[in-house]
């Protein structure tokens, strides 16, 4: 093969269209930009939070604690047991330690200059005993001095900065008991302002020892730094013969691995892992735009491939000559996108520090991977794009350079009419199998969504011809009728524009449906469940805040104005070997704030080794009233629990109830999630509603709220979330619209002639825009409307592949109304440029175009 | 005579400048008689196309002025000329006529549906039996045979009412029998109905359907001949080519 010669057809016609290339150009760079700023972002991010850490715990070489941990089902981390601090004393005078300090950490959430809580949307919120030996302590005092007297504490600075608190100034630390606190001192965590954005308050021992733990003389943990020439292997060794049962001693090198891998592997892992699938969306919608492109080039290049193909062209040549074209753009491409993606992670490392993100110092960290990968994606992405269309191209027949190029009238084939109905009754048919089945599953519902996405994909160009013309059916006037005719001529053209959209509004909807379906959940879960008038709640997502003082519950009980108000607390346990959350409450008067539905047994005399259990759980792990079940607590004791009664709902109450006697032995820091409060008959519920704010006032502020805003607040992180994966998704509609931009250029370049006759007859230059843009709505319409419907299919099978029958399965109108409004009015100004160009045709040039 | 449906006065039309300067319009002045078809003839690069071009508005001039009644072209922006178009002149191309979208109807009633006008049903019915196409209204272009194309063409071109119709070429892609018809079309509305047509050719046969020929050799008016016939044309043109290309211009 006369490779040369290809290249330099490649190179001539990429030099003579260069404009044609943009649209591909700009997708593909979108989408390497998007993956290698992730990359890099997630490699720096690792790579600071690593050195924080050893920087911050280099004094620490080893670590005493319990041996003993309990993780419920659904958590990241588990509870860990307390020690005795009164160990550390003892550790102290293990020959080759230098000193031993316990340490303390808790929940505390700190007020703002304005009374508002600090943090608590994600990273926790700790408070811990300020120690004084300083190798020991992960923080460095940055200004001020330490804690000396009850109520004096240190802040990190980033918390402060965020709280607006300085030195010498005053507020309140919720333990959740609140706690009235003076910041002496500011302090750093391994040079950075903070761990994140977790933060912490730092508080003299015996105060951490009164809030923090649930009996004096109790320690999370001990720290302890090693005597001249001890290695921490050897330290861990030496301690090890002086531990009680049920302690363990690992190195400070272990600790600070497991610190970083909780950060790295939990948080940042997740936080790659989501960002990585939404360049993937993008990746697979500027394929669909690249496909298209190609396939548009080579239609409109028939006569030339033809006229290559009767003077000799091997028709290897052909396809290799096309594919290079696409291989050198996406080179191109693809290294501008690189540098795109290193400027964006360095330009977010330089804006976290300015949005109070406190990103650790350190270089940009740009691996081998996050440049390899990201470049052959490019590639990849770019050939496997222009494969067909190249294939196509080396089909050509010489005869074709003779032939008048027709208007295409492809994609409408009933063998594809078939194939894609076939397809898409495959894929109702697996979907309905596995959500409508007696136990939901999500393999057949995933296997179904991607069969409806392909079904989607090959049924588009016979939907195209069809959908336009109803969408366009109410486009009046001769400039609207043309442009629905446009959108008609080619239904394969105008299906594979549209369905890089179709794509990126069936992502958005799909979320949309999804975030609506579980905001109704919870208001139908508050509504049915929820008995009472107000809840009193600490709003946090995540690991934050510190939640409710366990005093709060009998404080606002004894007000006149209040019946009954019941705490919900939260415990762990291991029930029968198997990790559980226990609701610690009281289980006589929850029933008369929850909801419970039917109760078999008694709640009232749970007493110290009685249980509650909820319905779908009791089926589940064997049990009934009158069977026991052993409870294994974090300080490692064993007891034998009986059941006493068996409840319905547990969407509000949990799995398991317990009573406060039976949990305080056993108890870490206390803290309520939720306080269910019913007034008494004939209060109002301003009223009712005032006297509770009043008492909650007391205790550090926490929200009181009524049904509605209870329900509005326990979906609150969903429209947070949403909003994130709208910015996130905003990228792959721009690359479709850049697709829908370039299918329309071509467009336009193909009937130049059609537009000059236009013009010489008549249409003016606005009217001729006006005609390019109803095109592109048009094309919009249909990608947004197959979106829609995509989305709305695949987020109702997620709803009912949740296998949960209390999801309720939403439909937001007004949202979605809004992203097709926005489908709509992108596709208006993706035909800005080409309508533009189109009417500044000189209409002799056009005419006399042969 | 009536006052001339359109006129160009001194007209100049340069393309390109200093040594590739070509005058394609060397101070034409000539005017198109309302009622009358008339055919401009000349060699190719007589600049005949050109002449129409900028007497119906598609180009400008140098200098010196066209007219379409009283109206200036070069008085107009963009747009009025473009309304100017579509409201007083018709327009009939070598090829590429049609829309392929549209059907024969509605590319016949384009330019009025583009002015938002709506269509004299009358009219209309009179213009499809005159070209002859009343069982292809609903056909597409790319059904139809060049010549039957060309005929829609002529309908689009007077549909409109315009005050002039300028053809350049019009058979110059039929073949004879084809293109005899669409002249005849021409020839018969200008006659029956009193419009205004300009035809540019370079076919004696074509001009001699017409009731007057222009001459034009190198951007110049050279002579005018009224009552023509293909061999009295063929002859003319003849001259041209044996090098007698300045004949006084005017009124013979």
């Amino acid at each position: 093969m006369n490779t040369p010669a290809t290249l330099r057809l490649a190179r001539s016609s990429l030099r003579a269209h260069r404009r044609r290339f943009l649209g591909t150009f700009a997708a593909v760079l979108l989408g390497v930009a998007f993956l290698t700023g992730t990359l890099v972002m997630g490699d720096t991010l690792r790579a600071s939070f690593d050195s924080m850490f050893t920087s911050a715990t280099r004094g620490t070489d080893a670590i005493v604690r319990s041996a003993t941990t309990v993780t419920a089902a659904g958590e990241a981390q588990g509870t860990r047991g307390p020690v005795d601090a009164a160990l550390a004393e003892r550790l102290a005078r293990v020959p080759g330690v230098a000193a031993a300090a316990p340490r303390i950490e808790g929940a505390g959430q700190l007020l703002a200059a304005d009374g508002t809580p600090v943090g608590g949307k994600g990273p926790p919120t700790l408070a811990g005993n300020w120690i004084e030996d300083a190798a020991l302590n992960p923080y460095r005092l940055a200004e001020g001095r330490e804690p000396s007297a009850s109520g004096e504490v240190v802040v990190n600075r980033g918390a402060a900065k965020t709280a607006g608190l300085g030195i010498g100034d005053t507020t309140v630390l919720r333990t959740p008991d609140p706690v009235k606190v003076t910041v002496v001192g500011l302090a750093t965590f391994g040079g950075a302002d903070g761990m994140g954005q977790v933060t912490w308050t730092g508080l003299t021992r015996a105060d951490a020892e009164k809030y923090l733990t649930a009996r004096p003389g109790e320690a999370t943990s001990i720290a302890v730094r090693a005597g001249p020439g001890v290695s921490q292997e050897e330290l861990v060794a030496a301690l090890r013969p002086a531990l009680p049962d049920g302690v363990e001693a690992i190195t400070g090198q272990q600790a600070a691995e497991e610190n970083t891998e909780m950060v790295s592997g939990r948080f940042l892992d997740l936080f790659t892992t989501f960002l990585l699938v939404f360049s993937g969306v993008a990746v697979l919608v500027s394929v669909f735009t690249i496909h298209n492109t190609f396939a548009v080039l080579v239609a409109q290049r028939t006569r030339e491939n033809a006229l290559l193909r009767a003077i000799g062209a091997a028709r290897r040549q052909i396809v290799a000559g096309t594919l290079a074209e696409a291989l050198t753009v996406g080179l191109l491409a693809s290294l501008a996108g690189l540098l795109a993606g290193i400027g964006v992670a360095a330009g977010l490392q330089a804006l976290f520090p300015a949005i109070g993100f406190p990103f650790p110092e350190g270089d940009l960290v740009v691996t081998g991977t996050s440049l390899l990968l990201p470049l052959g994606v490019g590639l990849a992405v770019c050939a496997g794009s222009a494969l067909l269309p190249a294939v196509r191209a080396g089909r050509t027949a010489p005869l074709a350079a003779l032939r008048e190029t027709d208007v295409d009238g492809s994609g409408t084939s009933r063998r594809r009419a078939l194939t894609g109905g076939a397809l898409l009754a495959a894929a109702v048919g697996t979907v309905l199998a596995g959500v409508l089945g007696s136990s939901p599953s999500l393999w057949p519902a995933a296997t179904g969504a991607v069969l409806a996405v392909a079904a989607f994909v090959v049924l588009g160009p016979v939907a195209a011809a069809l959908a336009v013309r109803v969408l366009g059916r109410p486009l009046r006037g001769v400039n609207r009728g043309l442009a629905r005719r446009n959108a008609l001529r080619s239904p394969g053209r105008t299906a594979a524009t549209a369905t890089a959209l179709m794509i990126g509004v069936a992502v958005v909807t799909l979320f949309t449906v999804f975030g609506a379906s579980l905001k109704a959940t919870m208001d139908r879960t508050v509504d049915r469940s929820f008995a009472g008038d107000v809840a009193v709640g600490a709003p946090s997502f995540g690991a934050g805040g510190s939640g409710l003082s366990p005093r709060l519950a009998p404080a606002v009980a004894a007000l006149p104005e209040v019946d009954t108000a019941v705490g919900l607390g939260r415990g762990v346990a291991e029930v029968d070997g198997r990790g559980r959350a226990l609701t610690v409450t009281d289980p006589a008067a929850l029933a008369r704030v929850l909801d419970l539905g039917e109760v078999r047994g008694s709640l009232t005399a749970l007493g110290t080794d009685g249980l509650a259990v909820a319905a779908d759980e009791a089926a589940a792990s064997g049990l009934a009233p009158g069977r026991t079940a052993e409870l294994t607590f974090t300080d490692g004791s064993r007891h034998t629990f009986t059941v006493r009664a068996v409840y319905e709902r547990s969407d509000l109450a949990g799995d398991y109830l317990v009573t406060r006697a039976a949990w305080a032995p056993h108890r870490t820091q206390d803290a309520d999630r939720l306080v269910a409060v019913s007034f008494a008959d004939g209060v109002r519920a301003e009223d009712g509603k005032a006297a509770v704010t009043a008492v909650a006032d007391r205790y550090g502020h926490p929200e009181v709220q009524t049904r509605a805003e209870y329900a509005e607040a326990s979906a609150g992180g969903i429209d947070m979330m949403l909003t994130l994966v709208y910015a996130l998704l905003a990228l792959a509609v721009l690359i479709a619209l850049l697709g829908i931009a370039n299918t329309l250029t071509l467009a336009v370049h193909e009937r130049t002639r059609e537009l000059g006759l236009l013009r010489a007859v008549g249409q003016t230059r606005s009217q001729l825009r006006a005609m390019v843009r109803w095109e592109s709505v048009l094309v919009a319409a249909f990608g947004t409307v197959g979106g829609l419907t995509l989305g709305g299919f695949l987020g109702w099978v997620l709803v009912r592949a949740s296998g949960d029958s209390a999801f309720v399965f939403a439909v937001p109108a007004v949202r979605l109304a809004a992203v097709a409004l926005v489908g709509l009015v992108a596709g208006a100004l993706a035909a800005w440029r080409p309508a533009r160009r189109a009417a500044r045709l000189e209409i002799l040039r056009a005419i006399a175009t042969e | 005579m009536t006052a001339p449906a359109a006129r160009v006065v001194d007209a100049v039309k340069v393309y390109g400048r200093g040594d590739t300067e070509v005058r394609a319009l060397d101070g034409v002045s000539v005017d198109f008689p309302a009622g009358r078809f008339t055919a401009v003839m000349g060699p190719s690069g007589s600049g005949k196309s050109t002449l129409m071009h900028c007497a119906a508005g598609l180009d400008t001039l140098t200098s010196g002025a066209a007219l379409v009644g009283d109206t200036d072209l070069s008085t107009l922006d963009d747009r009025r000329l473009t309304l100017l178009r579509r409201d007083r002149i018709g327009f009939v191309f070598q090829a590429f006529n049609l829309l392929p979208t549209l059907t024969v109807a509605e590319n016949i009633t384009l330019p009025l549906d583009l002015a938002g006008r709506t269509v004299d049903r009358r009219r209309f019915d009179r213009l499809v039996d005159t070209v002859g196409l009343r069982d292809r209204l609903h056909h597409r272009p790319s059904e139809l045979s060049g010549g039957q194309q060309q005929r829609v063409a002529v309908a689009r071109a007077f549909a409109g009412d315009p005050d002039v119709v300028f053809a350049d070429e019009p058979t110059g892609n039929l073949d004879s029998r084809s293109g005899e018809e669409v002249l005849r079309l021409l020839g018969r509305t200008v006659r029956d109905t009193g419009r205004t047509v300009v035809m540019v050719t370079h076919d004696p046969v074509a001009a001699a359907h017409a009731d007057e020929v222009i001459f034009l050799a190198d951007g110049r008016l050279v002579d005018r001949m009224t009552g023509p016939t293909a061999d009295l044309v063929l002859d003319r043109m003849k001259a041209f080519d044996t090098g007698i290309t300045t004949v006084p211009g005017g009124a013979p």
